[in-house]
């Protein structure tokens, strides 16, 4: 198999995943009506398509772990934060849970989301059971979900304020760059089942481990780096958005302050 | 007037009449954030000269082909100390001095929040400096470079006690750096005057602000990988020695981890200076406030991020090169942010070339070059051509030099007349000036060439090839030029102190806070502060008709203002927990697969277990004690207090014990790299237990003299968190070390 038919033809049909899409536009439209905002639910819902017919889920099925990290923070960081961005500016998001609101809990999620699913057993049971995968994806969803609302709830007021968001960001990206490093250097497979993967079911190993020279070895290191590195930057975009927050209201009147004097 | 009266006068300036008295000890037990300003500066003043003359028998023995005037060893020495002395002892100390001056007058402070903590702080450069010289009587010093690499650095190839003393001293140096970071920070938090909200804050406060962050995490990383080295050198420990087991790269991982963040901890406070002398000489408020502010948040996070491009020539592979190579370069989108501000704040103002004006354009534009060739080296395969060559020589002191030496001297030349109350002369800074920059650029340009020509860094001669010979005598000339001009620096220094003219108050028509006070300021640095409302309060002052638009304070975090020692307590703990990070990442890298020789298994997961519960519960009793406190039940209060040391002790026995039993059946540091780590790793939590309890039982001590009432007892509360953070760590500890065997 070269690699453009691998391309064209590794996408998958999954009803679950269609009727969830389906179902999340249905309800947008029938609680916010059509907005500009729908854009963001429409990336959100293309991202998550993406993530879960596309080739690279039937790589991250038993052939690739860098393909499942992927997947892992696509559907952590991107999907969840394009979904929260959608909502439009009044919607609240119950902050009398304190569950909800709490910023620590929304951290624990988002980070222990990243460490709990790469224990060993988690980590190959989510390859090898459908059951578990299905349970990964929605718990990386909604956990994703709790964690961002801290940062992009609709309402200014039910998020945190922004030197406090920076360093909920960067200790966020510390944990997990941890992670990430443990993974990149680890002389020990992560996740064995990717190491041995038992059945060639696409007879796509020989592609993968030759055309692309993509041996376990190196599979397990891009993916701990792409933990380490690219999932930072996106920390790294949140906290930008954050400065420029924060310092937002306070130019009125700056071209005066900049003539000489 | 006639010298002795200069001299007289100048001395009251330094010495208050009561002071007089005992004028020895005026300055050596002040901790007044002023002096003890200057006591940083004096002191890296002193470490200048002598790894300025380090640098010159460098450039001497480089000066011809073949030369024979230092031998390969102590060539070896000179580039060593050269290289540690200039980061730790000079570079630092200087910055960290200009900090604690300005800090605390630009946000309207009295004082640091910590001072005897600062005065801590200043005292262990001096001790840290003594100890790494006194190499030099103990059998020679560090001849490994200024990274250290193992294993070069380990006993077998450096059986000298250079590089023991050289650990140490960086040691000593560090725990200083992260008191002097902390107390930046609780500073800035806890004693901003009234109305400097956050967003108020001058630039040069908030990149203080910032920088402080990056001290409290990356030294305490150096740290880590220097109680590893030590533990290999001094107890046979096994960490980066490859023949046992050990990993090399181990120690370059860890060292750049701190190396690479270490750079921005030199160069931000060059960018804060560069912030506020040029918006000041060019009459105009600095373009894109925000931007520039913002941007540093942004250096701080990425170059957190990068380390691993130092480490391109070591072949890590290409996936984590790939990575790395996209991640060096992105840092320079926010420098460049900085240099574009900067540049407009120039366009369009009245720019006035007086000489910190220069000094600070000059490092402006040779900050641009080293920028550049830094890209450079940010692409691998340009990378291992030219590492280890003198294009990195060239490269990183167009950083070192042309950026941070320059804003230094830019620094001292703009806030020497608010330090002593006298000018500068002008006349003297331009020749320092020119002969500084001419020197500089005839110096490393040059390098750039020999280094892309072929010719290695850190070997002590060369042969005589077509074109190095005179090139390298070019540098060595540029060299001196370098040199004459420090000497005119001190020479000004020390007549405009005694003989400059009187400066005023504000000779610059600046605007920040430091300027709207006397010049030296008084001890208690301000009678009276203007109204602050925006980021250039004096400028607000002095010209009510046309004040900056007021910055509003955004939210409730922007007037943040926590206790002050509870902040001081976080802060720490927080350094604290990348210093256990590191030992733990060790201990799992190590730990991964089993090693030959005894394991996890020879330890009594049962025995600990109880141990470690006496420990957990001891958070509880301590958090009772505080609610006692909190309740004024101070018979609770002791009892509970006595309860939690009891738990702690019992703690420490219990490890003691199991200290002792695996010493008897033969299991010590040196044995394998499961000992090594295992023994680092317990061994450091518990010497913090005992830390814990050393203060645990002053607090006692004081609670049962009663030198309390009302229930104030301040102490307990940071000493519980502290407390508490030891508890933390050990949960981790535990459950790595003891617990995760079980279930593998």
């Amino acid at each position: 198999m070269t690699t453009q038919q691998f391309l064209t033809s590794a996408w998958t049909w999954n009803t679950a995943v269609l009727i969830a899409v389906a179902s999340a536009l249905v309800t947008y439209v029938w609680a916010f009506g059509i907005n500009q905002r729908i854009v963001y639910l429409l990336t959100g819902v293309g991202v998550f398509i993406l993530t879960l017919l596309s080739p690279l889920n039937a790589l991250a099925a038993g052939y690739l772990f860098s393909a499942h990290m992927l997947q892992h923070i696509l559907l952590l960081l991107i999907v969840p934060a394009l979904l929260l961005m959608s909502l439009p500016r009044w919607v609240s998001l119950g902050s009398r849970s304190w569950f909800v609101a709490n910023p620590f809990i929304g951290w624990i999620s988002g980070v222990g989301a990243m460490w709990l699913w790469h224990a060993r057993p988690l980590c190959n049971a989510a390859v090898s059971s459908q059951l578990v995968n299905a349970a990964q994806v929605s718990s990386l969803l909604l956990l994703g979900t709790i964690f961002w609302r801290q940062i992009l709830a609709p309402r200014d007021e039910q998020r945190l304020s922004p030197p406090g968001a920076v360093l909920y960001l960067f200790s966020a990206c510390v944990a997990c760059s941890i992670l990430g490093i443990l993974i990149t250097f680890s002389p020990v497979s992560v996740c064995p089942i990717y190491a041995q993967p038992s059945a060639d079911r696409l007879g796509i190993l020989n592609l993968i481990q030759s055309d692309w020279g993509t041996t376990p070895d190196k599979d397990q290191q891009i993916g701990g780096l792409l933990m380490w590195v690219p999932m930072c930057l996106v920390y790294l975009a949140a906290i930008i958005a954050q400065l420029a927050r924060w310092f937002a209201h306070s130019v009125p009147g700056a071209p005066a302050m900049n003539k000489p004097l | 007037m006639n010298g002795n009266t200069t001299i007289s006068a100048t001395v009251a300036r330094l010495l208050t009449p009561a002071e007089r008295q005992h004028w020895k000890l005026a300055w050596l037990s002040t901790v007044d954030h002023k002096r003890i300003g200057i006591l940083y500066m004096l002191t890296g003043l002193v470490f200048f000269v002598i790894a300025g003359i380090e640098a010159l028998l460098i450039r001497l023995q480089l000066m011809v082909p073949n030369n024979t005037l230092l031998g390969p060893d102590t060539y070896n020495w000179m580039f060593t100390m050269h290289g540690t002395t200039m980061i730790f002892l000079v570079a630092m100390p200087v910055l960290f001095g200009i900090m604690n001056y300005i800090l605390p007058l630009q946000i309207g402070a009295r004082d640091m929040a910590f001072p005897r903590l600062n005065a801590l702080g200043v005292w262990l450069v001096p001790f840290g400096g003594i100890l790494l010289h006194f190499s030099f009587l103990a059998g020679g010093p560090p001849a490994v470079g200024w990274f250290a690499y193992t294993p070069l650095s380990e006993t077998p190839y450096s059986s000298q006690l250079g590089v023991d003393y050289w650990a140490i001293s960086l040691l000593v140096l560090g725990i200083g750096s992260v008191s002097a970071g902390i107390n930046f920070i609780v500073t800035v938090l806890t004693q901003r005057a009234p109305g400097m909200t956050l967003r108020r804050l001058p630039l040069f406060s908030w990149m203080v602000f910032c920088n402080a962050f990056l001290v409290i995490l990356t030294l305490p990383i150096l740290n880590a990988a220097l109680v590893m080295l030590l533990i290999d050198r001094l107890l046979s420990g096994r960490f980066f020695l490859p023949f046992g087991g050990g990993s090399a790269i181990m120690w370059q991982h860890i060292f750049w981890a701190f190396g690479h963040p270490e750079v921005y901890i030199v160069a931000i406070p060059a960018f804060a200076i560069l912030s506020e002398v040029i918006p000041v000489f060019s009459r105009k408020s600095i373009f894109g406030h925000e931007f520039v502010a913002a941007s540093t948040v942004i250096i701080v996070f990425l170059s957190l991020l990068v380390w691993a491009h130092h480490m391109f020539t070591v072949g890590l592979g290409r996936a984590v090169d790939l990575f790395f190579v996209a991640a060096s370069v992105l840092i320079a989108v926010p420098t460049g942010v900085k240099l574009f501000n900067w540049s407009a704040t120039m366009v369009g103002g009245r720019v006035r070339f007086t000489t910190p004006m220069l000094f600070c354009v000059a490092a402006l534009l040779q900050f641009l070059i080293g920028g550049l060739t830094g890209v450079s080296h940010a692409v691998a395969p340009l990378d291992w051509q030219t590492k280890n060559s003198y294009y990195l020589v060239a490269h990183f002191h167009n950083i070192f030099v042309g950026l941070i030496v320059f804003a230094i001297l830019g620094g001292i030349y703009y806030w020497f007349p608010k330090m002593s109350g006298r000018m500068m002369s002008e006349r003297i800074g331009k020749w320092t000036f020119w002969l500084m920059v001419i020197g500089f650029n005839l110096t490393f340009m040059i390098q750039h060439v020999l280094g892309l020509a072929g010719m290695p860094r850190r070997t002590f001669t060369y042969p005589d090839l077509p074109g190095w010979t005179w090139m390298n005598m070019v540098s060595t000339i540029g060299a001196f030029f370098m040199a004459a001009a420090s000497i005119l620096f001190v020479w000004d220094l020390v007549a405009s102190l005694f003989r400059g003219k009187p400066a005023g108050d504000n000779p610059w028509n600046a605007w920040t806070l430091e300027w709207a006070t006397t010049s030296p300021p008084p001890h208690e640095n301000f009678d009276a502060l203007p109204p602050i409302r925006s980021r250039r309060p004096l400028w607000d002052y002095m010209n009510p008709d046309r004040p900056d638009p007021v910055v509003p304070a955004g939210g409730p975090l922007d007037t943040f203002r926590p206790e002050k020692n509870a902040a001081g307590v976080i802060t720490f703990i927080i350094s604290e927990a990348g210093f256990f990070g590191v030992l733990i990442l060790a201990y799992l890298f190590y730990n991964a697969t089993p090693k030959s020789g005894p394991g996890a298994q020879v330890l009594d997961v049962l025995k600990t277990s109880i141990f470690s519960i006496c420990l957990f519960v001891s958070s509880f009793t301590i958090w009772r004690s505080e609610v006692a406190l909190r309740g004024n039940n101070q018979g609770k209060m002791k009892v509970w207090l006595a309860a939690t040391i009891v738990l702690g002790a019992i703690f420490i026995v219990g490890q003691g014990l199991e200290y002792w039993t695996l010493f008897q059946s033969g299991v010590t540091v040196g044995l394998n790299l499961f000992a090594t780590t295992f023994f680092t790793l317990t061994g450091f939590h518990g010497l913090h237990v005992c830390f814990g309890l050393l203060a645990l039982l002053v607090v006692f001590g004081i609670a049962l003299a009663g030198a309390f009432k009302n229930g104030h007892l301040p102490a307990l509360g940071p000493v519980g968190l502290y407390w508490h953070f030891v508890d933390v760590v050990w949960v981790f500890v535990f459950s790595i070390v003891y617990l995760w065997p079980l279930f593998r």
